[in-house]
């Protein structure tokens, strides 16, 4: 094991799921510094529809999230009939939930992608209770309701800082991530994936992912 | 006072959802009672969102925002109530984790003076190996190294396994390069929910008995 080896130049493209190339190795982190001001858009979007109900500004955020949530569920490994029927499904209890959501603690891309994740994990758990982890991040956000200190940072600042951070990891370490976190690859698929025994890809990950929770708490006021 | 999480990797790969059944209710039952490791995944989700914005995105098929829209005002589908499934007594006080709702737990067999385990079997994933421990004051598990990784979270009580305390909240990875003897503190028993990835290698031929009849 030897935790100094570079990781292979050249990668396989195909990550495991039906044979068909549903990866982009490619570094996924949005580098314009332009583009705050339209993530304030979508949480101000997400605001009206959790205080006024507003239908517009919910068929704004689903134009704007529903495709690139779709492309999300089905290159993780959702066949797209599940990937479309789990982005509406998401979209729905967006709706419904819409009053926990919590600009001082997530934007709504964030929250999105925890509402979808919480779906599918309760589909492939055969939980036929698609409140249920809803619940739980309610549970846990009344917990939470008092360490509210983002709150001191804007949401574009923050935003703007967590994507520094992850610019900041080497690019080994961000391949290493993505395919632990956004490709939801187990560590013994990511060993086999990558040809690299299992020990050596533990040690790498522990070392990227406390290097990103070191980075975002930076990031924190 | 928590003192000991879960590894970063872990709660990376939980935010993501890539872990397997067994840690990943194990980390579950950590982040219940860990507001500072709730905060790590929430950075670690931000970073999701974030990823969510750069996907080059996926057409919907013809009329989905239509038929979304159309179930907004639909009556709200009252959930049936959550299947709990029944538990074994724990020391007065001490709560099951939420994430161990949906489970089965076997009642407490014996495995030793003083020890007692139970298998928790979890209905979607059925060879997930997470048991519960759980261990006298005072009483000590036979020394053991493990063949791959063995989770703990402490659910009550507290031990000291050379290497430092345990208490109830914390949270504990041990491979194969930790070879360790818990010894329960005297103040109580401790009960622990573990999660096995390989087996437990036993020291003693007693204690490798005793394990093989457990399916440690």
């Amino acid at each position: 094991m030897d935790a100094a080896d570079p990781l292979p130049d050249n990668m396989p493209p195909d990550l495991p799921g039906a044979g068909r190339s549903r990866s982009h190795l490619r570094l996924v982190v949005p580098t314009s510094p332009s583009d705050g001001a339209e993530r304030d858009q979508l949480d101000d979007w997400m605001v009206a529809v959790a205080t006024c109900h507003d239908r517009e500004a919910f068929a704004s955020l689903f134009r704007h999230f529903a495709p690139r949530l779709k492309a999300w569920l089905w290159r993780t490994g959702s066949a797209s009939e599940e990937a479309e029927e789990l982005t509406q499904d998401a979209f729905v209890l967006l709706w419904r939930k819409a009053a926990q959501f919590n600009p001082e603690r997530a934007n709504v891309g964030a929250w999105l992608f925890t509402i979808a994740r919480n779906l599918r994990i309760d589909r492939r758990r055969a939980i036929h209770d698609t409140w249920t982890t809803l619940d739980d991040m309610e549970f846990q956000g009344v917990a939470d309701s008092g360490d509210g200190q983002e709150a001191e940072l804007s949401r574009r600042q923050y935003d703007e800082r967590v994507r520094a951070a992850m610019l900041r990891l080497t690019p080994d370490q961000r391949t290493l991530v993505q395919l632990s976190f956004y490709e939801e690859m187990s560590h013994s698929r990511i060993a086999a994936h990558l040809k690299m025994p299992l020990g050596t890809v533990k040690t790498r990950l522990r070392s990227a992912a406390s290097c990103l929770r070191n980075l975002l708490e930076e990031c924190r006021p | 006072m928590i003192r000991h999480h879960p590894d970063d990797s872990l709660l990376l790969a939980h935010a993501g959802s890539s872990l397997d059944t067994g840690p990943a209710l194990l980390v579950e039952s950590h982040l219940e009672g860990c507001a500072r490791c709730r905060q790590v995944v929430r950075g670690f989700e931000r970073v999701g969102g974030q990823l969510l914005e750069v996907e080059s995105g996926q057409p919907l098929g013809q009329g989905a925002l239509e038929a979304v829209l159309a179930r907004l005002d639909a009556p709200v589908r009252v959930p049936p109530p959550p299947v709990v499934r029944p538990k074994p007594p724990l020391p007065a006080g001490y709560n099951w984790p939420r994430a161990l709702r949906h489970c089965r737990v076997s009642r407490w067999r014996a495995m030793g003076p003083g020890m007692r385990w139970s298998r928790v079997s979890v209905p979607h994933d059925p060879l997930a190996n997470v048991l519960l421990l759980r261990i006298g004051a005072g009483k000590c598990l036979p020394r053991h190294t493990h063949t791959g990784t063995e989770l703990t979270q402490v659910l009550c009580g507290s031990f000291d396994d050379g290497r430092a305390v345990f208490g109830p909240g914390d949270f504990d990875e041990a491979d194969a390069d930790v070879l360790h003897q818990p010894v329960v503190q005297a103040q109580g028993e401790c009960v622990c929910l573990a999660a096995v990835d390989g087996r437990l290698v036993f020291d003693s031929w007693i204690a490798r008995l005793a394990s093989s009849v457990v399916g440690l």
